[in-house]
């Protein structure tokens, strides 16, 4: 396996008493993409939390790069290189998709209020700067013609299109991606899967993804992790993982395992 | 209508203001110098309340800050106006700063009730901390005198005030269009999305109370000039019902709105002052009318009707070489916008 990029080493969460989160270990190496897959209040969610800091962990470590990275604020671990895009669209309704853009590269541009407010040259340098990048990366995502509509316009499969090409503007080591096939047609699926692998390939960005549209995890993913009741239940290529009777039954039940296994 | 363009329309009524002292009669002279303290007030809550979304109330308080802080380090310690009115408004920016704190835990409703909780104690202040403030009745401030410039106080702080108003306006307007002011929208749209991409909330949320307290500190030691006088009603939550009327009327979310909206608010204000109870009625009203039928306020409907009103969130790029064909006589800009 290449080098680890990040890793999750004995993660424990708990919400008044429910253990959401049991002894969590992960390792997704560098330029992987890996899925994580589980029933509803698996804790998949909850994992994503606890990786860009919005949950630290009550016990246990985030790994980033070699780096730890538990207990930092999430706009520090974002400054990290920990991208991610969220289960509903968070898209800034106030602003065109251009500047929603934009806005990923807060992280790696420097204009403080003075230079900002007197529109310094430095400052108008550093904006140019932004918005070529934020217009390469609409067309790496393949949607330069809607760079001034506002956001909200667009469709929600395309929404999370921008988001993603939002996150990955400021050159992310990491994305997370919540259900990002969410909304998407059937036909636009392959696409998805051809952007995917195009982030991993171009951008060298190890993507960590949740997904409920099986085909989608089955093609794409290198690894998959499997989650039930804040547990791993299974880690592994993805048709390994198809097959194992504690998935099977973690998603049917057991008699139904019984009936699978016997058909 | 390439006419009515926004710099066109902005440089007209910065002409006008320029020279509005050479016509205009000692009362009309104050009512504009009246709107300039308002358009500091309503641009620094815009950007607290349009650009970053905080939902506070306690503007009128920062601008009463700065108005006794002006006021009384000149009483107390006899520092002359133009050494007292910055410090003033430093006080009401420290003051400000704090109160982005309680915003880092809540929002909304319940952050809008801890602020007016706030304004509400600086009024207790005020009114009985009299060694200090002088209690209920107010104090007087003395004159200040321009001394080598060949004014008196009226216009010398007539044209202070313009001086400020143009200077801020312009810093407000450059910071909407940068990382900072787009860092505010993604605090107000989306907390979460915005700690995704590395903005820090409470720098962010702090940057904005600090900088609508400064400009409502600096509002407050000019109005305080003004008056000559300063007293706690002046600064209570009738002051804030204004102040946000301005935003609201003005557009949320716009420079160009405020500045608008305050001129509108103060005009129809001192215009109605002839009949007494008209005033309240006409002005309640008139924040019916907007919060019903017109969301965006007065610059909303401008945008749609006049080119030239837009306000991108970025610094639109400089294309020298894309300028003269517009320009050449052989396609005069008028086609190019006839249909709008």
């Amino acid at each position: 396996m290449s080098r680890s990029m990040l890793a999750l080493r004995g993660v424990g969460v708990s919400f008044g008493g429910v253990q959401v989160l049991d002894h969590v270990d992960l390792d997704v190496g560098e330029g992987e993409i890996r899925g994580i897959i589980g029933p509803n209040g698996a804790g998949k969610t909850t994992l994503l939390n606890v990786i860009c800091g919005i949950h630290p962990p009550d016990i246990g470590q985030v790994v980033l790069d070699g780096d730890l990275v538990t207990g930092l604020k999430p706009s520090k671990i974002a400054r990290r290189g920990i991208g991610r895009t969220f289960q509903t669209s968070q898209l800034f309704k106030g602003m065109s998709v251009l500047e929603n853009l934009m806005c990923g590269l807060h992280r790696r541009t420097v204009t403080g209020l003075v230079g900002a407010g007197l529109g310094l040259p430095s400052c108008r340098e550093e904006e140019e700067r932004t918005e070529e990048a934020a217009r390469l990366a609409l067309e790496f995502v393949g949607m330069s013609q809607f760079a001034d509509r506002p956001g909200h316009q667009l469709s929600f499969g395309q929404q999370r299109v921008v988001e993603i090409a939002r996150t990955l503007i400021s050159e992310p080591k990491v994305v997370l991606l919540d259900e990002p096939a969410v909304g998407l047609s059937l036909n636009r699926l392959s696409e998805f899967d051809l952007l995917l692998r195009r982030i991993r390939d171009d951008k060298g960005v190890t993507l960590l993804l949740i997904e409920h549209v099986i085909r989608l995890v089955m093609d794409v993913c290198d690894e998959v992790t499997v989650l039930n009741s804040g547990r791993i239940i299974a880690d592994g290529k993805p048709d390994v993982v198809r097959n194992d009777p504690s998935v099977v039954e973690a998603y049917l039940g057991k008699e139904l395992r019984a009936r699978h296994s016997a058909s | 209508m390439d006419i009515l363009r926004r710099r066109n329309v902005m440089a007209a009524l910065l002409c006008v203001a320029l020279f509005l002292p050479v016509a205009a009669n000692p009362y009309q002279l104050f009512v504009a110098n009246l709107i300039f303290i308002y358009v500091l007030l309503s641009v620094g809550l815009n950007l607290l309340l349009g650009y970053a979304g905080q939902l506070a109330f306690a503007n009128a308080a920062m601008f009463g800050i700065g108005a006794y802080g002006t006021g009384l380090i000149q009483v107390h310690f006899g520092w002359p106006f133009l050494v007292a009115f910055p410090l003033g408004a430093l006080i009401a920016t420290a003051v400000g700063l704090t109160l982005a704190l309680p915003a880092l835990r809540l929002s909304g409703l319940y952050l809008a009730l801890s602020t007016l909780a706030f304004a509400q104690f600086t009024q207790w202040v005020f009114l009985h901390w009299e060694g200090v403030t002088f209690g209920a009745g107010g104090f007087k401030t003395p004159q200040v005198s321009f001394a080598p410039l060949p004014v008196d106080q009226r216009h010398g702080l007539y044209y202070l005030s313009l001086g400020i108003v143009v200077a801020m306006v312009w810093f407000a307007r450059n910071l909407v269009t940068s990382r900072i002011g787009r860092a505010f929208i993604t605090v107000r749209d989306s907390e979460v999305a915005a700690e995704s991409l590395g903005v820090d909330l409470l720098r962010y949320k702090a940057l904005a109370f600090g900088l609508s307290a400064f400009y409502a500190g600096i509002a407050g030691g000019l109005y305080s000039q003004m008056l000559n006088f300063v007293s706690p009603e002046g600064y209570d939550l009738f002051q804030m019902v204004l102040q946000k009327a301005m935003v609201v009327v003005g557009g949320l979310g716009s420079i160009a709105g405020s500045v608008l909206g305050a001129g509108t608010i103060v005009l129809v204000l001192e215009l109605l002052r002839e009949f007494k109870g008209a005033q309240e009625v006409v002005f309640g009203a008139l924040l019916l009318v907007f919060i019903i039928f017109m969301r965006g306020g007065i610059i909303s409907v401008i945008k749609r009707h006049i080119p030239g009103w837009e306000e991108p969130l970025h610094r639109a790029p400089t294309r020298p070489e894309a300028d003269p064909p517009a320009a050449s006589p052989l396609t005069p800009p008028a086609q190019e916008r006839g249909a709008s």
